[in-house]
C-alpha cells in the first residue's frame, strides 16, 4: 500500500471504527475489564487522557497504579519496540501528597517520581506542558482546575510531542464542557466498587464498565 | 622544530624555567664593545620562544564599551589629564581623520570635531583588561606573562605543533583578538625583552635563530625600548638613533653613565643574560560588571547585557576547565538596594546558552523596582569565598545501548520547571524506615540526589516487600495497606454518635493497626488505623488517638 496513506492509517488521530481500531498498541490498565472497551486494548499513549470525578480518592489513583508501575519500570528490550522505556512520573499540583510508601506498594520506581507543586494555576498548566514536551516523563499527572479547550488542545499536542502520557484530573462539571483528550473517563462511587463511564474514546465506542475497583487494596488480577 | 615541540599539549606547566639569577655586571667583560666579542650565553634557554602582543591601541579599547566596539567610523577619544591640562590621548581613525591627535587639549579636540565621543582613560579598567586578556591567552600556551601597561608575552616554543607552526599559530592569536576588539603588533623572538622590543617597533617579524637577534636589534629606534624621554634626548645628543649604535659603545662606561640596569636590559635582549619572567595567574574566581549606557528595565535588553557577561563567564570557565553550580546576578539601580537573582542548576556546567535559558525563565518572573544601571555575574558563592568546581564532562550520552538512559535532558527539565516555580516546589520523594506514617517517607530536594536510578529500597512498615504481590497472604497485604493520598496534617472528623463521620456514616472495613512509637521524641504518636468506607465508596484511613483527645482523625484516603 501507498506508504502515505500507510502513515495515516498508523495515525492514532485517524478514527477509522472499533473493527480496525486497534491499530496502535496501547497500554495495558492492569484491569482486563476496561482494556476490553478501549482501542488498542489500554491506555492511549502520547496522548491526553482525561478523568473525570466528584471527589479525590474515588479511586482514581489506583485506575493508574498498574500501568504507571509499568512505565516506571524498565522493561525488557522486546518491550520496548514501541519506544517505551522507563521515564520518569510528573505529578504536576497534586490535591495532596502522594504517600511514597503506596506508592512503593503499588510497585512504582520512587526513583521515577517527580512532585511539582507550583503556586499559580497557570504555572500548572506550564509545568505540565514542559514536562510532557521535554521527551523525558512517560507520563505527566496534572490536577488543575483551569483546564478549558485550549488547555486541554495544548496538552493533547505536548503529548503527542514529547511522546508521553498526559492524564489530567478534572471535575466532573466539566463533562459538558469540549475536550481534545483522547479518552475521557469519569469515575462514580456507588455501593459496588468504583464504575467507568467511558464519555469518549477515540477509535472505539463509548461505554460503562461496573465495578472496576472494587475494593480499597484492590489489585490488578484479583 | 625544536626538542620541546615533540610535547603535544600547551596546558602542562614547564618545570623549572629560567631561575631568577642574580645578574651582575662582573661577569661580563669589562672594557669592551657590547655585542661581538661576548660568547652566545648558556644561561638563556636556547629553544625558548617569545611571541610579544603588543596593544597600542589598549586605552581606547578598553574605554570604549563592547556595545560600540565594532563600530570603527565614530570619532572617539581617551583623554588624560597632565599637569592640570587635559590632553587626548589618544584617539580612533574617525576622529584623526578630522584632526584630533595625541597632545591637543580636549577642548581644541571638541572644536574640531563638535560630536567627539571623550572618555577619561581608566588604568584600572586597562589593567583588568590586560588580566583578561592573559587569561584568554592561556589556552595558547601555558606561560603567559602579562607586562602592563600594554604588553602580553607568550611563550609558545611547546605550543608549535599543536597549533600547526608559528605563522598558524600567530595569525590565529592576531585574528582571535581582533574579534576581541583588540589591535595587536606581535613579534616573535628568542628572548622575552627582544620580542617586546620588535613588536614595540611595529615589526611583524618572525625571529627563531638567536644568532640573529643582534642584526635583528641593530636597527631598531630608540623609542621602542621605553627608557625615559630624558636618557632618549642624552643618547640623541650622543649621536646615538638606534639600538645598533647602542651596542657600539663601551660596556664599562656604557653601564656608569646610564647605569647597570639599562646595560642588563641590553644583555637580556641579546640573550646573554637570563631574563626570568613571573607566570602570569589567572583569578580563580570569576566576578564581572556590565554597565549599561542608559537605565535599562527592559527584561529583552537585561538579557542581551546578561549574555555577554555569561559568554564571558563559559569562557573563564572553559580556559580553567571549571564548571559552575550557582551563579550570582546583582542588577544595581540608581536609588534603590540592587536586586539579587541566584540561578542553581542540578550539574555544574559550563554552557552559557543553558544559563541564559534559566535566567529567561527567571527575569520573566522577577520584579525590578526600578530601571538598572549596572549588572554584576558572579560564579561560586556570593561573599565570593567560594570557588568554581572541577568540570566534568557530561558522559551520560555515551552511556552504552541498553545502559541507563541518559540523565541530562531529565536534569535539565528539573532546572527550568525549577527555575520558575521555584527550586522548593520541584522534588523527588524516597521511603523512611520508621513506622509513624507522617515520617515514613521525605522529600528528596538535594539536587544529586534527584535524577536516575536508585540501588536499594527502605523497608516497608511490616517489613513488607515491594511487590510481588503473589507471594504475600491477602490478609496480610489488607492489613498493610498505605492510602495513596496522604492528608498533610491529620484533619479532625465529626462523630455521630460513637463513629466518625466524612461526607457520611463511616463503615469499618479493617482495622484497627496499632501504631504507638516515636515517644522519644516530642511527636510520640499512640493511634489505632482503620480502613473505612464512606457512603459515597471512597476508601479512607481514619485513626482513633489513643491518648490526648481521643477524638476521630483522616489521615488518607486510598485513591
Amino acid at each position: 500500500m501507498n506508504e502515505a496513506l500507510e502513515n495515516l492509517l498508523q495515525s492514532p488521530r485517524l478514527w477509522r471504527g472499533q473493527a480496525q481500531g486497534n491499530a496502535w498498541q496501547g497500554l495495558p490498565t492492569g484491569y482486563p475489564r476496561l482494556d476490553e472497551h478501549l482501542p488498542g486494548g489500554g491506555w492511549p499513549r502520547r496522548s491526553l487522557t482525561e478523568i473525570l470525578l466528584t471527589h479525590y480518592g474515588s479511586g482514581e489513583l489506583k485506575l493508574l497504579m498498574p500501568a504507571l508501575a509499568m512505565l516506571s519500570r524498565p522493561r525488557p528490550a522486546q518491550d520496548t519496540a514501541d519506544g517505551a522505556e522507563a521515564g520518569w512520573l510528573a505529578w504536576v499540583a497534586p490535591p495532596f501528597q502522594p504517600y511514597p510508601p503506596a506508592l512503593l506498594q503499588w510497585g512504582i520506581d520512587l526513583a521515577r517520581v517527580l512532585i511539582v507543586r507550583p503556586r499559580a494555576q497557570r504555572d500548572a498548566l506550564w509545568a505540565a506542558e514542559q514536562a510532557l514536551t521535554s521527551g523525558n516523563c512517560a507520563a505527566v499527572l496534572l490536577w488543575s482546575d483551569a483546564q478549558d479547550l485550549t488547555a486541554s488542545r495544548r496538552l493533547q499536542l505536548a503529548a503527542e510531542q514529547g511522546g508521553s502520557w498526559a492524564i489530567a484530573f478534572r471535575p466532573v462539571q466539566a463533562r459538558g464542557e469540549p475536550s481534545a483528550a483522547a479518552l475521557r473517563l469519569e469515575l462514580k462511587t456507588g455501593a459496588r466498587g468504583t464504575d467507568i463511564h467511558i464519555l469518549k474514546n477515540r477509535g472505539g465506542r463509548p461505554a460503562a464498565v461496573h465495578g472496576v475497583i472494587h475494593d480499597y487494596a484492590s489489585l490488578p488480577g484479583n | 622544530m625544536t626538542r620541546r615541540d615533540a610535547n603535544p599539549t600547551p596546558a602542562v606547566r614547564h618545570p623549572v624555567r629560567q631561575r631568577p639569577v642574580q645578574q651582575t655586571l662582573s661577569l661580563a667583560p669589562a672594557n669592551d664593545a657590547l655585542p661581538r666579542r661576548l660568547p652566545p650565553s648558556r644561561a638563556v634557554h636556547a629553544d625558548a620562544l617569545w611571541l610579544c602582543l603588543y596593544l597600542p591601541a589598549l586605552p581606547l579599547e578598553a574605554a570604549r564599551r563592547p556595545a560600540d566596539a565594532g563600530e570603527a567610523n565614530i570619532p572617539y577619544a581617551v583623554f588624560e589629564e597632565q599637569q592640570g591640562v587635559r590632553q587626548i590621548l589618544m584617539a580612533t581613525p574617525a576622529a584623526e581623520a578630522a584632526g584630533v591627535h595625541a597632545g591637543l587639549p580636549v577642548n581644541a579636540a571638541l572644536a574640531l570635531v563638535p560630536g567627539l565621543l571623550l572618555a577619561e582613560r581608566d588604568g584600572a579598567r586597562e589593567r583588568r583588561q590586560l588580566e583578561t586578556l592573559a587569561a584568554w591567552a592561556e589556552r595558547y600556551t601555558s606561560f603567559v606573562v602579562s607586562e602592563p601597561p600594554a604588553t602580553l608575552l607568550l611563550e609558545i616554543a611547546a605550543s608549535l605543533r599543536l597549533f600547526n607552526g608559528l605563522r598558524a599559530l600567530r595569525r590565529q592569536i592576531v585574528t582571535a583578538l581582533a574579534a576581541r576588539g583588540h589591535r595587536a603588533q606581535p613579534a616573535i623572538a628568542p628572548t622575552p625583552l627582544a620580542a617586546t622590543w620588535l613588536a614595540r617597533a611595529g615589526s611583524r617579524r618572525c625571529l627563531v635563530d638567536a644568532a640573529r637577534l643582534n642584526s635583528a636589534l641593530a636597527g631598531l629606534p630608540l623609542d621602542c625600548l621605553d627608557w625615559p624621554a630624558r636618557l632618549h634626548s642624552t643618547l640623541r645628543g650622543m649621536g646615538v638613533a638606534c639600538v645598533g649604535d647602542l651596542l657600539r659603545l663601551p660596556r664599562a662606561g656604557f653601564a656608569r653613565r646610564f647605569g647597570a640596569d639599562r646595560l642588563l636590559a641590553l644583555d637580556r635582549a641579546l640573550g646573554r643574560a637570563p631574563d626570568p619572567r613571573r607566570h602570569f595567574r589567572a583569578p580563580p574566581r570569576f566576578c564581572e560588571n556590565c554597565d549599561l549606557d542608559a537605565e535599562q528595565s527592559d527584561s529583552e535588553l537585561l538579557l542581551g547585557a546578561c549574555e555577554h557577561l555569561l559568554t564571558r563567564l563559559e569562557h573563564f570557565l572553559r580556559t580553567r576547565q571549571l564548571a559552575a553550580q550557582r551563579l550570582h546576578f546583582r542588577f544595581f539601580h540608581r536609588h534603590e538596594p540592587a536586586t539579587p537573582l541566584t540561578l542553581g542548576c542540578l550539574q555544574a556546567g559550563q554552557n552559557s546558552a543553558r544559563w541564559l535559558e534559566l535566567l529567561r525563565l527567571r527575569l520573566e518572573a522577577l520584579a525590578l523596582p526600578a530601571p538598572v544601571i549596572a549588572i554584576r555575574l558572579c560564579a561560586g558563592d556570593e561573599e565570593g569565598n567560594g570557588h568554581c568546581q572541577p568540570f566534568v564532562a557530561d558522559t551520560a550520552g555515551l552511556a552504552l545501548a541498553g545502559g541507563e538512559r541518559a540523565s541530562a535532558p531529565a536534569t535539565r527539565l528539573v532546572e527550568r520547571l525549577a527555575a520558575r516555580i521555584g527550586e522548593a516546589a520541584v522534588h523527588g520523594v524516597d521511603t523512611v524506615a520508621e513506622h509513624r506514617p507522617e515520617y515514613a517517607w521525605q522529600a528528596r530536594h538535594a539536587p544529586e540526589e534527584l535524577p536516575q536510578c536508585r540501588a536499594a529500597t527502605a523497608p516497608l512498615p511490616g517489613g513488607q516487600a515491594a511487590l510481588p504481590h503473589g507471594t504475600l497472604g491477602r490478609a496480610q497485604r489488607l492489613l498493610l495497606r498505605r492510602p495513596l493520598w496522604m492528608l498533610e496534617r491529620p484533619e479532625a472528623l465529626a462523630c455521630r454518635g460513637q463513629r466518625p463521620c466524612y461526607r457520611g456514616v463511616l463503615t469499618f472495613a479493617a482495622g484497627p493497626e496499632r501504631i504507638e512509637t516515636g515517644w522519644w521524641d516530642a511527636d510520640g504518636i499512640a493511634r489505632d488505623y482503620y480502613v473505612v468506607r464512606n457512603p459515597d465508596g471512597c476508601y479512607l484511613w481514619i485513626f482513633k488517638n489513643r491518648g490526648g483527645d481521643r477524638g476521630w482523625y483522616l489521615h488518607g484516603m486510598f485513591g
